[in-house]
C-alpha cells in the first residue's frame, strides 16, 4: 500500500516533470490481472501484519492450546510443539517479513540511488571508486557473508535489515548511475546548469523524477529478495530467536525430530512456506507489471 | 481439457503404483540376501559428527567423543550391563584397609601394532596421566591424584597404593585408559599428538579413517583382539542431515526417535525399539559469582516453583522424559531418593518468595532445537512470576566452554552421566577445581554449603555401601532443600534399529546410550 501511495505521489511528480507525461493518474488500471492479484495479496498481508493482534484469537508468543493440535475452528492452522497458535505466529510473522522486506528495500533503494546519483553526476574518480566498490559487493557471495555478519552483529530485526541492505544497494546504484549519466546530457539539464543550478537543485528537480520509476522497480524486486533472505537466515538459526518470523517457524518445524513421519508437517511446515511463497510471488507479479509500465512509458 | 487432466492423473497413479511395487520387491529381496550371506562383513553405520581425534587427550569431552576413544583404548575394568566386569584385568584384590589394589592382567593382550601389553604399560599410563591429565580424568579427587604409587610385580601383576581408602576407587582406577608405553613415552605434549600412532590401543577396533571436516570416522575390527570376538567388522560414522530420514533410507543403522513416530516402528517385526534409561538430562546452573542475589535461597526456590517441569517434559521432550529430581539423582539411579522435596509448579508460591522483587537474568543456551524451546517456555513461565529472562543462544561448544569458565549468569546445559556413581553429587555440589573437562563435572560457581560439603566428604570415605546409601539419601534431601541448581528433566528417549541387520545393542549399567557401549559391538553374552 505504501508503495502505491508512493507511486501515485511520484506519478504526479513525473507529470510535473518533463519527460514522461503519459503516465496516468490511476496506475492500478494499467496492471494486468496477475498484477492486481499481487497487489491484493500484498495489501492483505500488510493488513494482517498491522492488525495481527486483532485478527488472531490467540497470542503469538504464549501457548494457548496443547502441543501440535491439528487445524480446527479454535486453532485455524493448528499449534506448534509448544502449543502456540500457528495462525497467530503467521500473522505476526507477516509483520516481521514486511518490515524486513520493505525496510531493506527502502534503505537499499534510497541509499543505492543516492550513491548512483553521486557517481553518475560527478563522474571521474568518484565514479570509479564507487563503481569498483559495487563490483566488489556484487562479487562477494552474499549469503555466507550475511551469515557471518548476522552472527557477528547479533540477531535482531534491525541488524538483519542493515545487513541485508548492505548487500542490496548495488543494483539500484548501478541502474540509477547509468540513468543519471544519460539525463545529465539532456539539453534542459545543461540549460538549467548554465543558469547556475547546483547539484541539489538538479537532483530534486530533474534527476529524481526521471529515476523514480526505475528505482521503484528495483525496490520491488529487492522486497522479495529481502523477505526470502530473512526467512533463510532465520531458518538457519541466525535470525532473531524471539522474532517469530516465518523462517523461524519453519526452522523449529524442520528441526522437530522425525517431522516427516508424522502428520504435523501438514500444518506446521506448510503454513510458513505457503506464506513466504504467496508474498514473494505477489511481489514478483507487481514487480513485473511495474517494470512493464515503466518501460513502455519512458 | 478435462479428459486430458484425467489422463495425466491416471498416468501418475500408475507410475506411483509401479514404483511402490518395485520398492516392495527390492525390500523382500534385501531381507533374503541378508539371511543367506552371513559371510559378508558386517558394516554398521552410525550418525557422524566431529568429536575430535579419538585419543585420550584430544577427543571432545562429551559422550560421543569419549566412546569413540574407548573403542580403541581399553581399561582395567569395563562397564557391563549389571556393573563393572573384568576387562584388561582378569581379577583384583583389595587389601582390608582399602589402601592397596592388586590387579592381575589378562594374558596375550596385544597392542594394535603387534607389541604385547604388559604391567609396565599400566604403570606408565597411570604415571603419565598424573603428569598430563587426559580429557576424562578418573584418577583425581578434588583435583588431586589419589594414587600414591604403582608398582610392577611381574609382567602381568600391578600393585597400586592409594592415599586414602575411598568408596569409589575401584571404579575410578578401572575406568582409566591404558596407553602404550613404547609410543607415549616419547610424547611431551599429548594434546598435539595426533599421528596414526596416537590411536594405537588394545581395544577391539582400529581407527582407519578420520575426516574432521565431515565428521566421518571409520573403524575396523582388530584381528588380534584379546577378548570377545567383534561382531561388527566395520564401524563407520557418516554425516547425515536428518537422522530419522537417514535411518528410514537405511543409511544409518540406529537412531533416536520421539514418541510421535513410535507407532511407525512399534509392533513392526522389521524394527526393534528400546527405551533409554533416564541418564541424560538438562539442568539450569546458577552462577552466584556473577549474580550474588542468587545466593539467596528464596530466589532459587522461586525459580524452582516457577518452572513447570511437566510442561517441558510434555512439550519439548514429547513425553519421552521424566521431570528432574531436585536432589539431582534421577529416577532411574540406583540411589534415587524419592522422598526429596518436590517443587510443584506454583506461580503464586514463586511470587510470594520473591516478595514483589522484579529481576532480570541472562540465560545462556546452546543452539539445539530442544534448548531453544526449553528457553522459550522458561521465559514465559518465569515472566509470570516476575523474573525476566534474556535468552542468548550460542553453539554447543561455545556454551560448554562458557560453562567451564563460569562465563554466564544462568546457563542451560544438557549432558549424560547422571547414572554414574553417586559421588557425582560431590563433584557437582562440593568440588574444588578439577582437571576433568567433562561437562557433567562442573560445579556451581560461588556456591558452598558446609553441611553439603561435610556429607560429600563422608560418603567418599564410607566403605559400607548401605551406610553410604544413607548418606547419599540425606545429601539429596539437603540438596533439594538448597536447590543450588535446577535439574529440569531426564530424557528417556527411544531408539530403533533393524534386528535382522544387527541385534547386538546393549546398555551399560549406568549409561543411557547403547551405541556408546563397547560391548554392543562384541560377542558377549
Amino acid at each position: 500500500m505504501e508503495y502505491i501511495k508512493y507511486k501515485r505521489g511520484h506519478s504526479s511528480d513525473i507529470q510535473r516533470g518533463t519527460s514522461c507525461k503519459g503516465v496516468s493518474n490511476n496506475i492500478i488500471k494499467k496492471f494486468s490481472i496477475t498484477g492486481k492479484i499481487g497487489i491484493t495479496i500484498v495489501f492483505l498481508f500488510l493488513l494482517i501484519g498491522i492488525f495481527s493482534n486483532c485478527i488472531s484469537l490467540h497470542p503469538y508468543n504464549v501457548p494457548s492450546g496443547s502441543s501440535l493440535e491439528s487445524p480446527s475452528l479454535v486453532h485455524w492452522l493448528g499449534t506448534d510443539d509448544l502449543g502456540i497458535d500457528l495462525w497467530a505466529q503467521i500473522c505476526f510473522g507477516a509483520r516481521v517479513s514486511i518490515m524486513v522486506g520493505f525496510g531493506t528495500a527502502l534503505l537499499a533503494g534510497l541509499g543505492g540511488s543516492l550513491i548512483g546519483i553521486f557517481s553518475g553526476y560527478f563522474g571521474g574518480l568518484t565514479d570509479k571508486v564507487i563503481m569498483r566498490l559495487t563490483d566488489m559487493m556484487i562479487v562477494l557471495p552474499d549469503l555466507p557473508v550475511m551469515i557471518v555478519l548476522g552472527a557477528f552483529f547479533g540477531p535482531s530485526v534491525r541488524n538483519i535489515i542493515i545487513v541485508l541492505a548492505l548487500f542490496s544497494w548495488t543494483a539500484p546504484a548501478r541502474i540509477v548511475r547509468s540513468k543519471v549519466i544519460s539525463v545529465k546530457e539532456e539539453k534542459y539539464v545543461t540549460a538549467a546548469k548554465s543558469y547556475g543550478a547546483n547539484f541539489w537543485h538538479l537532483t530534486i528537480r530533474h534527476f529524481l523524477p526521471n529515476i523514480l520509476p526505475i528505482v521503484m522497480v528495483s525496490i520491488i524486486q529487492l522486497v522479495s529478495r529481502a523477505i526470502v533472505a530473512e526467512a533463510g537466515l532465520a531458518f538457519l538459526g541466525l535470525g532473531d530467536p524471539t522474532s517469530k518470523s516465518w523462517g523461524l517457524v519453519l526452522n523449529h518445524a524442520i528441526n522437530f525430530r522425525g517431522i516427516y513421519f508424522t502428520d504435523y508437517w501438514k500444518w506446521w511446515v506448510v503454513s510458513p512456506i505457503a506464506a513466504i511463497t504467496l508474498l514473494v510471488t505477489a511481489m514478483a507479479f507487481i514487480g513485473r507489471d511495474v517494470e512493464k509500465i515503466v518501460n513502455s512509458k519512458i | 481439457m478435462f479428459w486430458r487432466i484425467k489422463n495425466i492423473i491416471i498416468a501418475i497413479v500408475l507410475a506411483g503404483l509401479m514404483l511402490t511395487e518395485i520398492a516392495g520387491c527390492s525390500n523382500s529381496e534385501r531381507t533374503v540376501n541378508k539371511d543367506n550371506e552371513s559371510s559378508k562383513p558386517v558394516v554398521i553405520s552410525l550418525e557422524g559428527g566431529d568429536w575430535g581425534y579419538p585419543t585420550p587427550f584430544s577427543h571432545y569431552s562429551r559422550g560421543p567423543g569419549v566412546f569413540k576413544m574407548t573403542l580403541i583404548f581399553d581399561s582395567l575394568l569395563e562397564r557391563g550391563e549389571k556393573g563393572y566386569i573384568p576387562w584388561l584385568a582378569e581379577k583384583w584384590d583389595i587389601s582390608k584397609d582399602g589402601l592397596e589394589y592388586t590387579f592381575t592382567l589378562k594374558e596375550n593382550v596385544k597392542w594394535h601394532d603387534g607389541e604385547p601389553m604388559t604391567a609396565e604399560d599400566v604403570k606408565f599410563s597411570f604415571e603419565y596421566f598424573a603428569k598430563h591429565p587426559p580429557v576424562s580424568n578418573d584418577l583425581t579427587v578434588d583435583g588431586k591424584s589419589f594414587i600414591k604409587s604403582v608398582e610392577v610385580v611381574d609382567a602381568k601383576t600391578v600393585h597400586i597404593k592409594v592415599e586414602k581408602p575411598l568408596a569409589i576407587i575401584l571404579g575410578k582406577i578401572g575406568n582409566a585408559r591404558i596407553i602404550p608405553k613404547h609410543i607415549w613415552e616419547k610424547v611431551d605434549d599429548p594434546r598435539k599428538f595426533n599421528t596414526p600412532e596416537a590411536v594405537i590401543g588394545t581395544g577391539p577396533f582400529v581407527l582407519k579413517d578420520y575426516r574432521k571436516e565431515q565428521g566421518a570416522y571409520k573403524y575396523e575390527a582388530f584381528k588380534d583382539f584379546w577378548g570377545p570376538k567383534p561382531k561388527v567388522d566395520i564401524l563407520q560414522f557418516i554425516p547425515v542431515s536428518d537422522s530419522v530420514l537417514a535411518f528410514d533410507k537405511g543409511e544409518i543403522d540406529i537412531t533416536g526417535i520421539t514418541p510421535d513416530i513410535l507407532s511407525k516402528y512399534e509392533g513392526n517385526r522389521e524394527y526393534k525399539v528400546m527405551k533409554n534409561p533416564a541418564f541424560w538430562g538438562y539442568r539450569l546452573i546458577f552462577n552466584m559469582e556473577k549474580r550474588a542475589e542468587l545466593k539467596d535461597k528464596e530466589i532459587r526456590k522461586a525459580f524452582a516453583y516457577a518452572i513447570d517441569k511437566n510442561e517441558l517434559v510434555e512439550k519439548v521432550a514429547r513425553k519421552a522424559a521424566v521431570p528432574g529430581s531436585a536432589g539431582y539423582l534421577p529416577v532411574d539411579h540406583i540411589w534415587y531418593n524419592k522422598g526429596v522435596k518436590n517443587y510443584q509448579f506454583n506461580i503464586d508460591k514463586a511470587k510470594a518468595l520473591l516478595k514483589g522483587r522484579k529481576m532480570s537474568f541472562n540465560l545462556l543456551i546452546g543452539n539445539s532445537n530442544a534448548e531453544i524451546r526449553i528457553a522459550e517456555l522458561l521465559k514465559i513461565s518465569l515472566a509470570k512470576a516476575g523474573i525476566e529472562i534474556n535468552v542468548k543462544s550460542v553453539d554447543m561448544k561455545t556454551r560448554d566452554a562458557a560453562v567451564k569458565k563460569g562465563n554466564y549468569e544462568i546457563v542451560l546445559t544438557g549432558h549424560g552421566g547422571w547414572g554414574n556413581d553417586a559421588d557425582l553429587l560431590r563433584t557437582m555440589y562440593a568440588k574444588e577445581k578439577t582437571s576433568n573437562q567433562s561437562p557433567s563435572a562442573d560445579g556451581i560457581p560461588g556456591y558452598s554449603n558446609e553441611q553439603i560439603n561435610e556429607l560429600c566428604k563422608l560418603q567418599l570415605i564410607e566403605m559400607d555401601p548401605a551406610k553410604r546409601k544413607d548418606i547419599i539419601f540425606k545429601l539429596q534431601e539437603l540438596i533439594a532443600e538448597e536447590i543450588p541448581q535446577i535439574p529440569l528433566y531426564n530424557t528417556t528417549g527411544y531408539i530403533v534399529y533393524r534386528p535382522y541387520k544387527y541385534d547386538g545393542w546393549k546398555y551399560m549399567f549406568d549409561h543411557h546410550e547403547v551405541t556408546h557401549n563397547k560391548l554392543s559391538y562384541l560377542d558377549v553374552k
